[in-house]
Formats: C-alpha cells, structure tokens, sequence
C-alpha cells in the first residue's frame, strides 16, 4: 500500500518548489469567510480579518465525526495566521503560512469542556494553469490529537481573466489521525471563484461529499 | 543645433506627458489570481485621484485611470502594492485613455 507520505513527496517532486496560496489571508482589510463540509468526518467553519497582507486574526468551529469509532469532538477557538514568506514570481504566486491558536473543546469521549490548541502550517504555489497546496492541521487537548493532513493539486482548463470565471479541476488527498477516518481519503473536485466568491465541490473515493465555499470582501 | 536647445525641447516634450498622463500602468509580480487580485483593486481605489482600475492577469498589468489634473506618487502606487503583497516591476505614465487599455486587453467595461 503506498503511504501517504510518498504521494506527497511524489507530487513534490512533480511541482517542484510548493510553496503556499492566500486561504487564510485574502487582502489587507479584507475579511475571510470559509465553510468546509468534509467527507462527513469534518465540519468548519471560519471567520478572519486581516489588517495586513501578511496576518490575519478570527476564528472558527470545527468538528469531527470519526468513522472508525463513532465518537465525536467539537472545537471552537481563536487562531492567529502568519504568512511566513511570499514568493512573486513573473508568473506564479507562492507563500508559506503558519498559525496558532486557542480555544475550547468539548466531545462524546470525555466529560466538560476542556482547552485545546490549534496550529498549522500552509504551503501553496500556483500560476494560472496550475495550482499545488499542502496543509496540515491540528487540534490538540488532553483528550485528543487530531492532526488534518491535506494535499491539492489542480489544473485550469484556461488562463481565466481578472473579470471571468475561474474554473479549477483539483484533486485532494487527505488523512487524519485520532482514529477519525482509517487511509488516505481522495477526492476529485470541481473549483469555481469568481470577484469575492469560491465554491468548490466534490466526491471522495468513499462517495461522500467533500465541498468547500470562500467569501472574501 | 545646439545641445542645450535639444535638451530644453526634450524636457518640455516630458513635462508635457507628465502633466497631461491620464493613465498609470504597472507591471506586477505574483499577479495570477483574480481571487487574490481582489486586494489591489481595493487599496487602488482608495486613492482620492483614481477614477477607474483595470486588471489584466494575462499581462500582469494593474492600469489606474486618473481624475482630471490628479496624479499619485510612485512611492504611494508602490506601498500600495506591496502592502497588498505583490511585487511592482515598472510604473509608467501615459495619456492612453483607460477605456483603450481596456480594449488592448480585450476587456469590456464592467
């Protein structure tokens, strides 16, 4: 069976130097919104504002439905992101991301509500035609320690204009750890952004729904 | 002729685009994503001397049309860019109407 950690390093080899896009910070003053609907094993929610181009501040709310073994936890909390470096490139865009956070957990395998931790990094590069980002999140307390890897890869049909419709075929590979979902979860994704608004849906090789929806204004 | 003659109708031709240029043009690295050129458009049309922007990401050109007899610096185009988080290559002037840029480009007016 071939490891996750080889798929990745295989497609990083592919694209060459990953480095990381603008999800958790759109714009300087410009406020982020993103929903996630994963797969049925993960539901977030998130707000940011940046005041710069180079950090933004919210929060958000996500839970975790394993389907290994029934239990479930729910993590609202308060994160800082940081973009670590920008590349500029003629024709292509790369930026590392990273952030750090804190908040409060509750869960159907332990009792009250207990603090937990958030921290993640971001790497993603892209250029018009394509488009290469990789993630890993975790969310951590007594209890728990649930970490979200996820890789992209995507590919435009077309070079889309500033006032057109973007249209990305993406493919993701995701794995959790914490027993929330056994081997690598794939999924083939359909990218649509246009102005402010992004929608992306698809389905995994477990044919359940993975779709992600962005606002920035 | 004399070289200083030269030099005098030389500057007086520059004066003359300078403080007739309608338009100002920049080139930009990292431009490759409308969703993320968003940013610029926003900081530009905060100027109080910008009446119109255009974007072409196939150009990487980010164009800024000027009110009448109103100019912007280059050093505050620039902060503006980079405080969005791109990489501003060149910045020229022209009086090349915005609406023509927009025609070079293959744009129509929103």
């Amino acid at each position: 069976m071939i490891r996750f950690s080889e798929i990745l390093g295989g497609a990083l080899v592919l694209i060459g130097p990953v480095c990381a896009l603008s999800k958790p910070i759109a714009f300087a003053n410009g406020t982020t919104v993103m929903l996630e609907y994963g797969a049925g094993t993960m539901k977030e929610a998130q707000i940011f504002y940046a005041p710069q181009y180079n950090y933004s501040v919210g929060g958000g709310h996500v839970e975790f439905d394993s389907d290994v073994t029934s239990g479930t936890e729910r993590i609202t909390y308060a994160r800082l992101n940081y973009l670590l470096h920008r590349w500029n490139l003629e024709s292509a865009q790369a930026n590392v991301f990273v952030w750090g956070g804190a908040g409060g957990a509750t869960g159907s395998t332990f009792s009250g509500t207990e603090f937990a931790v958030n921290a993640g990094a971001q790497a993603d590069y892209e250029t018009r035609r394509v488009y290469a980002s990789l993630k890993t999140d975790l969310q951590k307390a007594n209890a728990f320690s649930i970490r979200v890897d996820t890789l992209q890869l995507g590919i435009a049909p077309y070079e889309h204009e500033y006032n057109q419709i973007a249209t990305w075929f993406v493919v993701q590979a995701r794995q959790y750890t914490d027993d929330i979902h056994h081997g690598t979860e794939v999924a083939a994704l359909l990218r649509l952004f246009k102005g402010g608004a992004w929608i992306e849906a698809g389905i995994t090789n477990g044919g359940k729904l993975q779709a992600m929806a962005m606002f920035n204004f | 002729m004399n070289p200083y003659r030269v030099l005098l109708v030389a500057l007086l031709m520059f004066a003359s685009l300078v403080a007739h240029a309608t338009t100002i043009e920049m080139h930009v690295n990292g431009l490759v994503c409308a969703f993320c050129a968003q940013g610029i458009e926003k900081k530009l049309r905060k100027f109080p001397a910008t009446a119109d922007v255009v974007v072409s990401l196939e150009q990487r050109l980010v164009a800024v049309a000027l009110k009448d007899g109103q100019d912007i610096p280059d050093a505050e185009l620039r902060k503006a860019l980079t405080n969005a988080g791109y990489t501003v290559r060149t910045i020229e002037r022209s009086d090349t109407p915005i609406d023509a840029i927009r025609s070079r480009l293959g744009q129509s007016k929103p």
